[in-house]
């Protein structure tokens, strides 16, 4: 068996090394851009619902939110909660919000917008958007009439819905704020901040000390958003708050993510079509390539198993062609993709309403395309070696 | 002239009393292409022994079609019989499956054909060494074996060029050195001279001659050529695919 193995690989190494050498560059070449191809598109979709729950973990939702127990709109005593939770190991951040509707207006523009109330001190240790400050400054502790907005809202700074902002507010100008409870404040904007993620930048902040002043109320909150060691672990966390006694709904970031659910089955979908278009395209290049081998080698076949070579060796002298064509194309192929492609779009991300996206390759990712390549390739090569030992040996060789 | 009409279906049996057995015994081999409605009947009925006693050099002669090449390659387990029996060395042949007549063809034939029938993507050499390899022996034996070929042939050097780069005679020799690296008990040519000039035509045939003489190898060379005779042991005519002169003992 061993022997027979040596004597395909004695075979196809000849066959390939007084091949043509265009031909098997080419037929190289085309395998890598197919690998290359599905790579790519993979990883870009992979790379697009990476940013979109980036964006929802480090600008809305940090990893896990409390909401208020069923039928009641706040959370009570969010103080002492606070301190149970932050006593977790892994816990790196707590930060209590209290929403209220509201409208502003500014000039002769105005909207409906949620205002966030916050301890700055706080959120700075589960989101991020302090870090996005385009305008001004961030929110502190002590600010009274001051307010944060989101780009969305103040317009003027590239937002996604210019028409409904208000239309080109900079810091340091008055808006006037009224909220649902009937209270109507004017505040001073401290600052912008711009995070590229829609959702995100229709938000506007003001101090908890300043929501209380509105509200009456104190130690409430519509919502406690934790953030917790490393992304993926969230159930574990979740089974500990249950255990500190913590009775309010407790839900992981993915809860808020439907719609990256959906972007995700889609993008599955694409890109598995474009996969397989690939692999097709690989499979009938490679079929090609060994038909016409075979073919031109017709006679030298019908020599071989005349001397009595075994018609198994043929083939798989064929076999191991394929599998050098594909398995070159992949080494190329990734070459490709770790020298050129992934660091051009390290270096240059693409601009999407979600955020800025750039590759996310997985190695099992290009693991699972380089087997369906090899898999697709060599069946492939394998059909037409078949054929070749099909027909008689004194077919083969005089035949016409 | 023996009569082996009567000798129908024997395989092992010793029928003339000699307790000598043919290394090739075949019993009404029959093949007949079929091409499409018509029938071509290329052998009917032929029997013969060869090799009953010592290792015989047998020339096949006949006008063009008369199935020479048919014949060769029924005997040579290139192609399969439309009727009839192929005994060799005991064995019946056409019992075998594909893969076991390849092995057999590997172990105990060599073949010589009219166009030389080599590898062009390998050297002299490798094409020498290819069924040496297909039989699983150690890379340095294999080359060892070729080496020791190629000198019978009277080729020493040039091993290591491609077919192309030889002339007619020399491909041939390599091809009959491919043929001999096994060891086979029975070489099988096909016109191997056919292409070449007189010299390297008459070296051909004496190279069989001795191979057959110095080895104790068994050769069937179908020729066209009447010289020839002056080599073998014995023709067996051909003429529409029946034998037509059972044996003609030259020597
Ligand atoms: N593959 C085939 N299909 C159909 N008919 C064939 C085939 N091979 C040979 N024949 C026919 O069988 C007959 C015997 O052919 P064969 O090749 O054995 O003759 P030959 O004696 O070797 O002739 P030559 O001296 O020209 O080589 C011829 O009539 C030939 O046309
Ligand atoms: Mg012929």
């Amino acid at each position: 068996m061993l022997s027979d193995h040596k004597l395909a690989l004695f075979l196809a190494q000849k066959s390939i090394i007084k091949g043509n050498k265009g031909t098997l560059g080419l037929t190289i070449f085309i395998m890598s851009l197919v690998f290359v191809n599905s790579v790519f598109v993979s990883s870009l979709f992979l790379g697009l619902t990476n940013t979109i729950n980036d964006q929802i973990i480090n600008t809305v939702y940090g990893t896990v939110v409390i909401e208020p127990k069923k039928d009641e709109k706040f959370i009570d005593d969010v103080y002492s909660l606070k301190q149970k939770i932050s006593r977790v190991p892994g816990v790196k951040g707590v930060s209590a919000q209290y929403i209220m509707g509201s409208v502003m207006s500014y000039k002769d523009k105005n909207g409906a917008w949620s205002v966030y109330s916050i301890n700055p001190d706080d959120e700075v240790t589960v989101t991020t958007t302090h870090n996005f400050i385009i305008d001004g400054e961030y929110l502190s502790k002590l600010d009274e009439n001051d307010i944060l907005l989101g780009k969305e809202i103040a317009g003027g700074y590239g937002g996604d819905d210019e028409s409904r902002s208000l239309g080109g507010v900079k810091t340091g100008d008055s808006i006037d704020v009224l909220f649902n409870n009937g209270v109507k404040r004017t505040y001073r904007v401290k600052g912008i901040f711009g995070v590229n993620f829609q959702r995100s930048d229709n938000i506007a902040y003001i101090s908890q000390k300043e929501m209380t002043s509105v509200t009456g109320m104190e130690d409430k909150a519509s919502q406690i958003l934790i953030r917790t060691e490393d992304v993926g672990n969230e159930g574990q966390f979740i089974k500990q708050f249950l255990e500190l006694g913590i009775n309010e709904k407790i839900k992981p970031w993915q809860d808020y993510a439907s719609m990256v659910k959906e972007i995700t089955q889609s993008f599955d979908i694409i890109s598995m079509l474009i996969s397989g278009i690939g692999l097709f395209v690989a499979g009938v290049t490679i079929f090609i390539i060994i038909y016409m081998n075979t073919i031109s080698k017709r006679r030298q076949i019908g020599i071989s198993r005349a001397v009595g070579i075994k018609e198994s060796v043929i083939i798989n002298s064929y076999f191991i062609q394929a599998l050098f064509i594909v398995m070159s194309g992949i080494i190329v192929g990734l070459l490709i993709v770790f020298y050129i492609v992934a660091p051009w779009f390290i270096a240059h991300p693409l601009d999407f309403p979600m955020g800025p996206v750039s590759l996310l390759i997985l190695p099992e990712n290009v693991f699972i395309n380089a087997i369906s390549l090899v898999i697709a390739a060599s069946a492939a090569g394998l059909i037409p070696s078949m054929m070749a030992v099909r027909e008689t040996i004194i077919e083969s060789m005089w035949g016409d | 002239m023996i009569n082996i009409a009567k000798e129908d279906h024997i395989a092992n049996e010793y029928p003339d009393g000699t307790g000598k057995q043919a290394l090739l015994r075949i019993r009404n081999l029959c093949r007949t292409y079929i091409m499409g409605e018509v029938r071509v009947p290329a052998l009917q009925n032929v029997s013969f022994d060869i090799g009953r006693e010592d290792p015989e050099f047998v020339a096949i002669m006949g006008k063009s079609g008369s199935g020479k090449s048919t014949l060769l390659h029924q005997l040579g387990l290139l192609d399969t019989p439309t009727s009839g029996e192929i005994i060799i060395g005991g064995e019946n042949v056409l019992k075998m499956s594909e893969a076991q007549k390849a092995r057999f063809r590997l172990e105990r034939f060599g073949y010589v054909f009219q166009e030389y029938a080599l590898l062009p993507e390998l050297t002299a050499l490798e094409n020498v060494y290819l069924p040496a390899m297909a039989l699983g022996r150690k890379k340095k034996e294999c080359f060892k074996a070729a080496r020791e070929v190629l000198g019978q042939v009277g080729l020493g050097e040039r091993l290591d060029h491609r077919p192309r780069e030889m002339s007619g005679g020399e491909q041939q020799r390599v091809a009959i050195a491919r043929a001999l690296i096994n060891k086979p008990d029975i070489l099988f040519a096909d016109e191997p001279a056919a292409n070449l000039d007189s010299v390297s035509s008459k070296q051909v045939l004496e190279l069989f001659r001795k191979l057959n003489r110095e080895m104790g190898l068994t050769i069937l060379m179908v020729t066209h050529e009447p010289e020839d005779r002056n080599y073998v042991d014995r023709v067996i005519w051909l003429k529409d695919g029946e034998l037509e002169q059972h044996m003609e003992m030259l020597k």
